[in-house]
């Protein structure tokens, strides 16, 4: 899959979105406990705007001297005997990874989540190459079995499925006989997956945060396929987006708790583990290591006005405080990347021609900037966005006239004193017992989900009441 | 602090656009030369001073949170404590790491597998594999996350962590700390010595763990099922 995941036009993905209710209360339900754990894992921490500012410091430090650290990065891989590819590309990250599987001539390969490998098609490049993949994170494993169902979370990626689409998924596919708790079917998985541990000949993994200075990368788990991925095959081949490097583990140490807390609400994750080549002796672990750095875009971010947007640990911390994502789901943004941060970085890789109505999807809150660990300001982002959107007229003629018409109305006194006076009776035609339901095209996107009173009559009014008070207390 | 750039590295050319690529964006010259920020001096400190005992009452409060058990013994005991964990788990067959820790507390194990470089990586995966129960020492311990730090070793690799159904990690109370700034600085102190630190650092807190699923709570995925500390 690419960075799209949907290419429907964004009004027909919201409406799946808002249409089906279990996805709805799935995904209030799990905002409701990642925002409380969030809460109290960051307030246990003690003076969490503090930590925030580090964890910005950090992030822009390294943002504004990547060239160094990445080249520092590179040379101490290669010291150990590790490879490091630089690609600045998706076509040239994916080919890449498939010569250098090829070139083992392995077709058995164990993958654990990454979301850069999907932003680079990694899995359709593999399986095209006729090798067979798997992803060993129990989320991602469950929408590989289900065809490949895209995420829709950054953390949880089947945040949309219950136990009873993952029992049948299970089932038709696996052979599963098992019922449908929780325990019993990741039991099921841990035992199909174990083995295909055993037989893999590669590994690939994601990277949270490569460090420069030591040249390893680190990975923020809980399940424990990415140790095992990076563990028992011969070969390991990570990827990482061009900007996830930190200086030294200090750096990691701090980003790490930042990460762990805005996104599950732990302390740690189970597994924090740094990892490079194996070393002289060391019996498991890589013989062969490869790092792959990926650009694919982020380069024109660096230094543009959404620098800051590269700061991003992928924690989904913006998602499960955003009231849009709460009503439309993830994949309503036809994104790998769905929440506030998606609708700024997917314009950003992916273009403004698919996705001009992501930084539109946001109610403006702010939620989503009080919460991001590294400081990213999300909301002023999405407003740079539209403005750039509207100066580029890639708004729909309909409403680019009726904003007009609307910005005229508003900003003359007289006119829209007038327009009041008439609004009820010039609406009736459009209302059925007291409530609008036809209407304009910038309507009919809020009356499709909710309920506008039809305007009331003008001596009903409250300019009309409050003048009607001001005569009686002059009496 | 200053970091110097390794300048023996290979260079190849796609390196070389890709970061050029970089520093144009930047609108400078590529840099040489980095001085890193003092982070250590805007990391609060909400704890103050802690002894030993505080810092044994923080780790046990937080285990309880991550379903680890703590059981606090001897090295008198220790030998005892183990064996009744190991009945705990169902028997089974056992596999330790190679740590000289084992020796110098005297403790044996008969039947145990143990993780040697010798035995090649099939068959030390093939033992970590069929083992119930993995038994290591903790390199050092953070209180406040629960955790235990351990570096591979040609006698403890990284896998013994995870293929085990069962994970007990020993930990010496003299090698508590408060929590992972305290772990990371100590490594990256060796890391600039240029002293040796194994090819993966574990920072395990806890046994495996998803909420894949409906966002419930499922103890034991892909690593094991249950952890169990030993304070000595």
């Amino acid at each position: 899959m690419s960075l799209q995941t949907d290419s429907r036009n964004f009004s027909e993905r919201t409406t799946d979105g808002l249409g089906d209710s279990f996805m709805r209360s799935a995904v209030g339900s799990a905002q409701d406990s990642l925002k409380t754990r969030r809460l109290s894992a960051a307030t246990a921490l003690g003076d969490w705007e503090q930590w925030r500012n580090v964890g910005q410091l950090i992030r822009q430090h390294t943002l504004e001297n990547l060239d160094y650290y990445l080249e520092q990065l590179a040379g101490n891989i290669e010291r150990q005997g590790g490879h490091i590819y630089f690609a600045a590309t998706k076509e040239e990250a994916s080919s890449y990874i498939r010569d250098v599987i090829m070139r083992k001539q392995a077709t058995k390969i164990v993958k654990s989540k990454s979301m850069v490998t999907e932003e680079i098609e990694l899995n359709r490049v593999l399986l095209e190459a006729g090798c067979e993949l798997t992803e060993t994170d129990l989320g991602e494993y469950i929408l590989q079995m289900d065809d490949w169902d895209p995420p829709s979370h950054i953390v949880a990626p089947a945040l949309h499925k219950d136990r009873r689409q993952i029992k049948r998924v299970f089932t038709e596919k696996l052979g599963y006989t098992g019922d449908e708790t929780p325990e019993k079917l990741a039991g099921f998985a841990r035992t199909v997956l174990r083995q295909k541990f055993l037989e893999a000949e590669v590994g690939i993994t994601g990277c949270n945060f490569a460090i420069a200075n030591l040249g390893a990368i680190n990975l923020v788990t809980n399940e424990g396929n990415g140790d095992l991925t990076a563990a028992i095959p011969k070969t390991h081949i990570a990827v990482m987006g061009m900007e996830r490097i930190v200086p030294t583990l200090e750096e990691m140490e701090v980003l790490d708790n930042l990460l762990c807390r805005s996104a599950v609400g732990q302390k740690l994750t189970s597994y924090i583990t740094v990892m490079g080549p194996s070393s002289a002796g060391e019996t498991d672990g890589p013989e062969e290591f490869h790092l792959v750095v990926v650009d694919n875009g982020r380069s024109d971010i660096l230094g543009s006005e959404f620098n800051e947007a590269l700061q991003c640990i992928r924690c989904g911390a913006c998602l499960n405080v955003c009231p849009i994502y709460r009503h439309i789901g993830g994949h309503a943004y036809g994104s790998i990347y769905p929440g506030p941060i998606g609708a700024v970085i997917t314009p950003l890789l992916g273009g403004y021609d698919d996705y001009k109505e992501l930084p539109f999807a946001s109610s403006l809150c702010g939620a989503c900037t009080d919460v991001c660990p590294v400081r990213i300001p999300l909301h002023e982002q999405l407003i740079v966005h539209r403005q750039k959107i509207v100066e580029q007229k890639r708004t729909g003629t309909a409403d680019r006239i009726q904003m007009k018409a609307a910005s005229k109305l508003l900003s003359s006194p007289a006119l829209f004193g007038k327009t009041l006076r008439f609004a009820h009776s010039a609406s009736r035609m459009m209302s059925k017992q007291g409530r609008i339901v036809r209407g304009p095209a910038l309507l009919q996107g809020w009356i499709r989900s909710r309920d506008l009173k039809q305007p009331v009559r003008q001596k009903d009014s409250f300019r009309a009441w409050l003048e009607q008070r001001k005569g009686g207390s002059e009496q | 602090m200053t970091v110097t750039t390794n300048k023996s590295a290979n260079r190849n050319t796609n390196k070389e656009a890709f970061l050029n690529t970089i520093a144009s964006k930047l609108g400078r010259e590529r840099r040489t030369e980095v001085q890193r920020p003092a982070i250590q001096e805007f990391i609060p400190d909400s704890y103050g001073p802690l002894t030993t005992d505080d810092l044994v009452e923080i780790l046990k409060e937080q285990c309880f949170f991550i379903h680890t058990q703590v059981i606090e013994s001897t090295p008198e005991i220790l030998q005892q404590t183990l064996s009744d964990l190991i009945e705990a788990n169902g028997g089974g067959t056992v596999m330790l790491s190679g740590d000289r820790r084992f020796n110098e507390y005297g403790l044996a194990f008969p039947d145990a597998a143990v993780w040697e470089e010798t035995a090649g990586r099939v068959e030390n995966i093939r033992r970590a594999e069929s083992a119930n129960t993995a038994i290591v020492f903790a390199d050092c311990a953070l209180a406040e996350s629960g955790t235990v730090v351990l570096e591979s070793r040609p006698d403890q690799g990284r896998s013994l962590h995870f293929l085990p159904a069962h994970y007990i990690a020993v930990i010496e109370r003299r090698r508590l700390v408060l929590r992972s700034t305290q772990a990371a600085a100590e490594l990256n102190r060796r890391i600039q010595a240029g002293e040796p630190v194994g090819s993966a650092i574990q920072f395990i807190s806890g046994p495996s763990n998803s909420a894949d699923i409906e966002m419930k709570l499922v103890v034991g995925v892909h690593g094991p099922l249950r952890a169990t500390y030993v304070l000595i």
